[in-house]
């Protein structure tokens, strides 16, 4: 085959995929872009026009109810918190899985249970187990620990604790799965080898185990970073649309309330962009330090 | 390469397939918020419908209240989206606003309108925007006969018979409801004389009426104790579905679900408040179907002789007999089974002493402004009186912030 023939040809095969991510990733995109320099909203839904950079001033300046500062503070703390607990809870259990032990597979699915179940349900449920009077949690706390009930859901920082603790949850079997296939792909001989030369468990951890596995945890980590950052689901439904008083948003809640309680569209649109801006430095940023494209051997 | 010609027919058919959209006269859509009982009746209806016309295919889509609101919007703006939407009334404001629903007066001849409660039409600007096949959408008093046979009729029989029927140490309580929620705090404000907005729109919130709705909810909980710490939708319904509860603030949509859990359930108007004489008046809003502005002239013929079949007495009647909801056809409030059935007799004394649900869009203002200082009481966190004042100031606010 001629050589424009063949570009031709391999064009044709991409193509469609091309169309495809034309039509719901960058025009979407762009789109998204311009509405954020718009006044789109409830009275200006059809004949919005373009404002310049005034809402990206507002997000800024304006002051809202709960405030803007704050709702990304909590962000950071709740995407900090989260990645933290899904990331050792997830390679201690796969170290764990990794071993000789009766009845992998039925821990296995066990532990991997939290990810198949549709968040919508764990969140529910979770609600439900923080209830202050007939929720399980302040049962087994006063009942079989003696200690005082809890107001999860009535008090700001509980509610907030009530979101992370059901994310942590949910959120460890895929850090865990992630950490057991690496665990797996590492040559058994690097051990033998380590244990020929008298190496501690602590030593062939540090020198085999965590640097074999980073290749594999720092894209599931920067992955989990940017889901959890835009995790809607149960921060929405754990604290019922952000209760108590709208104390428990985090920036995406912030942004599905602005566009769709109020009708804001180029409000949302700025602040979009704004998280879209935040997630894209971080992420740079953490594959950069965490030196993301070296390879491990 | 023989085939390079093929390929790029095949690519130029679907992207010509994609930019030009015909209009499907035989596919008529329906994107409606009907919880599962509600969906099957419709299901069956829209079934007898298809099989009168077998040249018409008609799809009910369900979404979430607000997913539906949302993607009705969005498809709007795409001039997209079903050619029916249907829901409560206070979508009407909204969508009139943003000009993605269609008058339907047009289309309907004046007998046909006159043939239907004027509480089921839902008029703004002018324009008919809604006509509804259910009343309602109302909260009333729901108790199980088993452990209570007659209703408190004042505020002091509720909590004397709150009273008498709670058990904290056995978690039984007399009253339970979704109480962190402001659109159930809406009686207990009317009650004692408050309401959201006045005649032109502008928040009415920091009244005395609010102040004193604010301070019986709290007092029903800390020092009454008739109803739980905590508890929200869920909570509440499954504290009466299990017996723990004796009374439920909840609407006409819960009661078939009682019902199949073996609760003997009686309705009742909510309470008159005794110090103000003014019953614990609920919002009311009818639930139907609205045209979407997309829609070319040529299908809404088609649309109007679904419409016109769905209001019809025999499925309204026999939604009625299903989910005990009130219709709107004036012709069956004769019916047998309307006239005497206990549960819509008392449901029509609930809809009477309700007040209409305002359907402007800054009612949305109004909900978002009310929950924060609504649970910061409930939370202990500030006062009845601030929160009356700052629900007012933000109203404001976040009206000036969706009208700008």
């Amino acid at each position: 085959m001629s050589s424009p023939k063949r570009t031709l040809f391999i064009f044709l095969f991409v193509a469609p995929a091309f169309i495809i991510l034309l039509g719901v990733v960058v025009y979407p995109f762009v789109y998204n872009v311009v509405l954020s320099f718009s006044n789109m909203n409830l009275r200006h839904l059809k004949d919005w026009h373009l404002v310049g950079g005034r809402q990206y001033m507002k997000v800024f300046t304006e002051p809202t109810e709960p405030n803007f500062y704050i709702v990304f503070l909590k962000t950071v703390i709740w995407t900090t918190v989260n990645i933290f607990f899904h990331v050792v809870i997830g390679v201690f259990l796969a170290l764990l899985l990794n071993r000789k032990i009766k009845g992998k597979s039925v821990y296995r699915t066990l532990l991997i249970l939290p990810w198949a179940i549709p968040q919508y349900i764990v969140a529910l449920t979770w609600r439900g187990m923080f209830n202050y009077e007939y929720g399980s949690i302040n049962l087994v706390l006063t009942k079989y620990l003696n200690l005082p009930a809890v107001e999860w859901l009535k008090s700001p920082t509980e509610a907030f604790l009530a979101c992370i603790l059901t994310n942590v949850w949910l959120g460890f079997p895929f850090m865990m799965v992630v950490a057991l296939g690496a665990l797996q792909s590492i040559p058994h001989e690097l051990y033998e080898a380590a244990d020929i030369d008298g190496a501690s468990w602590y030593h062939k951890l540090k020198n085999i185990t965590i640097p074999l596995i980073r290749p594999v945890m720092i894209p599931a980590i920067t992955l989990g970073i940017v889901w959890t950052f835009n995790n809607l689901n149960i921060v929405w439904l754990v604290s019922n649309t952000g209760e108590p008083s709208d104390q428990t948003h985090i920036l995406v809640s912030f942004v599905y309330k602005a566009a769709f309680n109020l009708y804001r569209y180029g409000y949302a649109a700025a602040l979009s962009m704004i998280i879209f801006a935040i997630l894209l430095i971080l992420s740079l940023t953490f594959a950069r330090r965490a030196k993301v494209t070296e390879g491990a051997y | 390469m023989k085939q390079l010609p093929a390929i790029a027919a095949v690519v130029a058919l679907v992207l010509a397939g994609c930019a030009a959209r015909s209009v499907d006269l035989r596919r008529i859509v329906i994107w409606h918020q009907m919880r599962v009982d509600e969906r099957v009746i419709l299901e069956s209806q829209l079934a007898r419908y298809m099989k009168l016309h077998p040249d018409i295919r008609v799809e009910a889509v369900y979404k979430e209240t607000e997913t539906l609101r949302s993607d009705f919007i969005i498809g709007a703006i795409a001039r997209q989206g079903p050619d029916l939407v249907y829901g409560p009334s206070d979508q009407i404001g909204p969508f009139q606003v943003m000009d993605i629903i269609a008058p339907l007066e047009p289309y309907l001849d004046s007998g046909w309108i006159a043939s239907i409660n004027p509480k089921g039409l839902t008029w703004y600007k002018g324009h008919l925007y809604q006509v509804a096949d259910k009343l309602g959408n109302h909260l009333t008093l729901v108790y199980n006969k088993k452990l209570i046979t007659h209703p408190p009729a004042t505020d002091s029989e509720l909590i004397a018979a709150g009273q008498r029927l709670t058990d904290r140490r056995t978690g039984q309580y007399g009253l339970v409801w979704n109480y962190t929620e402001p659109f159930f705090f809406i009686p207990f404000m009317s009650g004692f004389g408050g309401w959201v907005m006045d005649d032109e729109g502008h928040p009415t919130l920091n009244s005395a009426g609010t102040i004193n709705g604010l301070k019986f909810v709290r007092d029903l909980r800390d020092k009454y104790h008739i109803i739980p710490a905590e508890a929200d939708y869920n909570a509440a319904d499954a504290l009466f579905k299990d017996g723990r509860a004796a009374m439920i603030v909840n609407g006409d949509w819960s009661w078939s679900g009682y019902k199949k859990a073996g609760i003997d359930i009686g309705i009742a108007p909510l309470p008159v408040i005794t110090s103000t004489g003014l019953p614990c008046a609920p919002m009311i809003s009818p639930k139907g179907f609205s045209l979407n502005a997309n829609v070319p002239p040529e299908k809404i013929p088609l649309i109007i002789d679904l419409l016109k079949f769905l209001m019809e007495g025999e499925n309204q009647l026999e939604t009625a007999k299903i989910l005990n909801t009130m219709p709107t056809l004036k012709a069956l409030y004769d019916d047998p089974f309307i006239r005497n059935d206990e549960i819509l007799i008392n449901s029509q004394k609930q809809i009477e002493r309700g007040r209409p649900m305002p359907v402007v869009p800054e009612l949305r203002a109004i909900w978002d402004a009310m929950r924060p200082s609504y649970q910061a009481v409930l939370g202990g966190a500030k006062t009845p009186e601030e929160a009356a004042e700052d629900m007012q100031i933000l109203a404001i606010k976040k009206i000036e912030e969706m009208n700008e």
